[in-house]
């Protein structure tokens, strides 16, 4: 009910905005156009709505994002009539982006509607303008279609959910827009969708705001803490190193971006301006801390190698023929020196001028979680910056899962945080997406039983998304259950 | 009908050559097995062997060799009866011999596939530069080829050349200091220095990272940013082709009709397997190809399989300039000297390519002081003074098709599976038409030199081949001289085709791989429109 009203009155909203009078002239239309086009890389659309292949048409969708639930094809959103958004009135637009209900049907919430329902509306109508003017139309659908399997296929159970989970409120373009005392913070909870990622679910998979960007996990990689923490989250960091790590994916000594943030920094932080990431830098450095339970040193601030002894790496080899094709060996330091080092240097170190980075003084390698080294040597790391295109290359074919275990322990012990062990099956489960969340694991169990009603309002309830997933900024908290409207 | 079979090709051999054909193949959805005669070796594996090896520059020695797949340096496997020691360097496991290539990836030039027509020697290809133009294109966006696009590289200082249908998928590599000097000097006597197009990308490509300078090339790339035949493998498999190693094909077996019905493999315990396919793709090097058709009799009604055999034999020159070039610096080799390129002369004499090598020096500086006695801080230093300025220039000379100069089986001679050894017969003293290009290199040497104010520490190195295996299963347009039409299909049996440098008809002066996939790729475009 509370979805209804919330749609009506977004429709509402939206009807009352675009009754102001049209742009009346070119140069209007081209910044509106602009303005979208700055909405559009700040949210991220281009992560998503891509083609499968690496530099396909802008907006054609196809791209397959991995949730638990299965693999959802993100649809075409260019302005072609027949296969995108081209007959989309503005209000139907702005319903499927805040709401999460398009012409077609209800959307699952790998769209981060509940983030951005945060949007100004100048921002929303901008968006629109850029998306059916400024883009060009791909006259065709993805080849993949979206096909979970039951009772996730039942799209109308989004209802539920966007009724307990669907509450934010939309900021107000004087706070919001560059130069606003909340641009920092609407750019983080709303477009660029931070929480998505980086604020952890509690058991129910609802995010959990008392965690608020304390870190998370997607799709087997780490969405690290980000609160202004200074040793579980980025307060050491200073707002230059943020920076540089949003546009280059590199704070030097500290962490470098892969997996799905490789992807936010190729797509959208290295197109957005400096007084953007500034701002971005800046509000995260008010976010109320969060200590991960027993940590006391930052992830980073391992800088000391433990001393090999060059001698013993300088080993003589079984010169048999047979041992000579025979790359099966789980001797962590063999591996590591045959296979890493040749980049990352014997003493782990890296490179002078950081294109190799250091395994010491490295987030992945110190932290409190070792998923990203796991899913970095498994799928390497693939990062486009306005400079260049960092690439390592993935050792998930070459390597066993053994061997990714034994040279992940290797590197943990010698460079990093030496509590943390990997295990065969602790890659087996990353490389496959990560730990399934409890409640989709259960659900077979629970369709087998005689309460496979209540498996779908529970699973409905629990709707969660490896890749991008919801959250509700925590200043415009809605208590559950009660309804804010609108404010316009 | 494909349940009669055990699939539509089997391609044997999973060189770059094989793999981007049956990578090709099954991309058209065709089913596809390859043979490998080694194994799936990691990279990482083969590093350790080149890092833990005492011989530095055995480029075979971090492979294994085997009593079942011996390599080409062992002398139980190779015996020679020319005045030239002939060593092929292939090596045997998933990839091939492209594991320890320098990957550079010229193509030939129109008029290098014209040779009799033009200068009245060699041979023609029974193909227009222009019919495999679409095929190079695709070759170098499978490797990720680096190159220039304005380079003239006929070395004649003119227009780009050889003819594109679209830019290289890599920008050139910057030029080493090394190069740059020896181009800004020597370019200055009057000879041309031109990009030697590669593929070592120079950035990420297709999953490989950008070259970083280990400038280790040959035996091994520790980063596999240098393209080997093991990417197209896993492309392959992706695609569907299913990769059968430790199967040694060892006959082909003849049906009616002229048709081949089987291939025999035998793994190295000695077992034997029986695989039928419409259609027999053989990509198993120029040398070992010839050697699977000699050992079943196919192919070979005229007597020619084997015969023709070409390399680009040449010799090099070793000198100290009069200043610091800091060799080692980046990749291996980064380009060629042309002045005996393309011209009226090929009717008397070979073609030459002079290609700088820019391999770190130290090793073999360090050796030649010892033996001169030199050791304390005299050796420290003098070996910092001669590697900053040492150069070495690899010269290759075009070669002629002889049909005495041959593969065959060794007579006497079985490795441990019982499949007979090879045996070579290859003369180069004494053959007009390349003795007259080592004079004329000579003179070239004489003024490199000079130009560098240098001084030789070897000029006399006698004569050395490349492992630019071509012509010993020789294409053309006339089933009684050569082995195979322009398909690559053999004259014999018409679903039987050779994938590999052999059917190269001429030699050129330039290394030949890239043709070999380009070639590949058009045979395996022909087979899947009649598979």
């Amino acid at each position: 009910m509370r979805g209804i009203i919330s749609a009506v009155s977004t429709a509402f909203s939206v009807l009352l905005f675009t009754s102001q009078p049209a742009a009346s002239q070119d140069g209007d239309i081209d910044r509106l156009i602009e303005r979208g086009r700055s909405v559009a890389i700040a949210g991220d659309c281009m992560a998503c709505h891509r083609t499968a292949e690496a530099d396909g048409k802008p907006y054609a969708g196809g791209y397959t994002i991995s949730s638990p639930m299965g693999p959802i094809v993100a649809p075409n959103i260019s302005p072609s009539k027949e296969f995108g958004i081209g007959n989309w009135t503005e209000t139907q637009f702005v319903d499927a982006v805040r709401n999460g209900v398009s012409p077609g049907g209800y959307l699952y919430p790998a769209m981060p509607y509940t983030a951005y329902r945060g949007m100004t509306d100048q921002d929303a109508h901008a968006l629109y303008v850029y998306l059916t003017k400024g883009t060009k139309p791909v006259d065709e659908a993805p080849q993949a279609k979206t096909d979970l399997p039951f009772p996730f296929n039942q799209r109308i159970l989004m209802l539920g959910w966007n009724v307990l989970f669907n509450s934010a409120i939309p900021f107000q373009e004087t706070a919001a827009a560059p130069g606003g005392h909340e641009r920092g913070k609407y750019l983080v909870d709303t477009l660029a969708h931070c929480g998505a990622c980086h604020t952890p679910r509690n058991l129910f998979m609802a995010e959990n705001n008392d965690s608020y960007l304390a870190g998370g996990d997607v799709g087997g990689w780490h969405a690290p803490n980000i609160t202004s923490d200074a040793v579980s989250g980025i307060g050491a960091w200073k707002n230059e190193e943020i920076v540089a790590y949003l546009k280059h994916g590199n704070a030097a000594g500290k962490s470098q971006a892969a997996g799905p943030m490789a992807e936010a920094v190729e797509h959208s932080f290295r197109h957005m301006p400096d007084t953007d990431l500034e701002a971005i830098a800046t509000y995260l450095k008010t976010v109320p801390p969060v200590r991960a339970e027993g940590q006391t040193t930052p992830g980073f601030a391992r800088s000391d190698a433990k001393a090999a002894d060059l001698g013993q790496l300088d080993y003589g080899i079984d010169r048999d023929p047979k041992a000579m094709e025979t790359g099966t060996s789980t001797n962590g330091e063999q591996l590591y020196v045959s296979a890493c080092a040749t980049c990352h240097q014997v003493n782990g170190k890296g490179t002078q001028d950081h294109f190799y980075p250091s395994l010491t003084n490295n987030r992945a390698v110190g932290g409190m979680t070792s998923n990203n080294l796991v899913m970095a040597v498994v799928d390497g790391v693939h990062r486009k910056t306005n400079d260049f295109t960092v690439q390592m290359p993935a050792f998930g074919e070459e390597l066993s899962n053994a061997q990714i275990a034994a040279v992940s322990n290797y590197v943990l012990h010698r460079f990093g945080n030496e509590d943390l062990h990997v295990t065969e099956a602790n890659v087996i489960t990353l490389r496959n997406g990560g730990e399934k969340p409890l409640l989709v694991k259960a659900t077979p169990w629970l369709m087998a039983g005689s309460v496979a009603l209540a498996a779908i309002m529970l699973a409905a309830s629990a709707f969660v998304w490896s890749r991008r997933r919801s959250r509700k900024h925590a200043a415009h908290e809605a208590n559950p259950g009660d309804l804010q409207p609108l404010k316009r | 009908m494909a349940s009669q079979f055990d699939a539509d090709v089997i391609v044997i051999g999973s060189g770059a050559i094989g793999t981007n054909a049956a990578h090709l193949l099954a991309q058209r959805g065709k089913s596809v097995i390859i043979l490998e005669a080694g194994e799936w070796i990691p990279r990482w594996k083969i590093v350790e062997n080149f890092r833990s090896s005492p011989r530095k520059n055995n480029l075979n020695d971090p492979y294994p060799n085997f009593p079942w797949g011996m390599s080409s340096f062992d002398e139980d496997y190779i015996e020679n009866t020319g005045n030239f020691n002939y060593v092929p360097y292939q090596l045997q496991l998933v990839g091939g011999t492209t594991w320890h290539w320098a990957a550079a990836t010229w193509r030939f030039l129109p008029n290098d596939m014209k040779m009799k027509s033009l200068y009245g020697v060699s041979n023609d290809w029974p193909m227009e530069y222009s019919e495999l133009e679409p095929w190079y294109d695709l070759a170098e966006r499978n490797l990720g080829v680096a190159g220039s696009d304005t380079d003239d590289q006929s070395g004649r200082s003119g227009p780009a050349h050889p003819p594109r249908s679209a830019p290289y998928p890599v920008p050139a590599e910057g030029e080493t200091y090394y190069f740059q000097r020896l181009k800004a000097r020597i370019g200055a006597e009057g000879y041309s220095f031109i990009h030697e197009p590669n593929g070592r990308t120079n950035k990420p490509y297709d999953g490989r990272p950008a070259c970083s300078g280990n400038n280790n090339c040959m035996p091994v790339c520790p980063i596999g940013a240098m393209y080997s035949g093991d990417v197209h493998a896993r492309h392959a498999e992706k695609a569907g082709a299913k990769i059968i190693t430790d199967a040694t094909a060892y006959k082909l077996e003849k049906g009616e009709g002229g048709k081949i019905i089987a291939v025999h493999y035998r793994s190295s315990t000695g077992a034997d397997v029986r695989l039928t396919a419409k259609t027999f793709v053989v990509a198993a090097n120029g040398i070992e190809t010839p050697k699977l058709l000699l050992l079943s009799d196919v192919a070979n009604s005229n007597d020619l399989v084997g015969r023709h055999l070409m390399d680009h034999s040449g010799i090099s020159l070793i000198f100290t300039a009069d200043e610091p070039l800091w060799p080692g610096r980046g990749q291996v080799q980064q380009g060629a000297i042309f002045k005996w390129r393309d011209g009226d002369f090929r009717g008397q004499h070979s073609a030459i390519k002079h290609a700088p090598h820019n391999n770190v020096p130290n090793r073999d500086v360090a050796e030649l002081l010892l033996r001169q006695g030199v050791v304390g801080p005299e050796l420290d230093e003098r070996i910092r003074h001669m590697s900053a300025r040492w150069v070495v220039i690899e010269s290759m000379f075009e070669t002629l098709p002889h049909a005495t100069n041959r593969v065959t089986l060794s007579k006497t001679k079985k490795d441990a599976l019982g499949i007979p050894t090879l045996s070579f017969n290859y003369d180069l003293d004494g053959d007009a038409y390349v003795e007259r290009a080592r004079d004329l290199c000579m003179d070239d040497y004489g003024n490199f030199v000079r130009a560098m104010g240098g001084t030789v520490i070897n000029d006399k190195t006698g004569w050395q081949n490349h492992a630019h295996v071509m012509g010993t299963v020789m294409m053309g347009t006339d089933p009684k001289t050569s082995v195979t039409n322009h398909e690559g299909r053999t004259w014999d049996h018409d679903n039987l085709f050779l994938a590999t440098t052999g059917v190269l008809p001429s030699s050129s002066v330039l290394n030949p791989t890239l043709a070999g996939i380009a070639l590949g790729l058009r045979t395996a475009d022909i087979i899947a429109r009649e598979v």
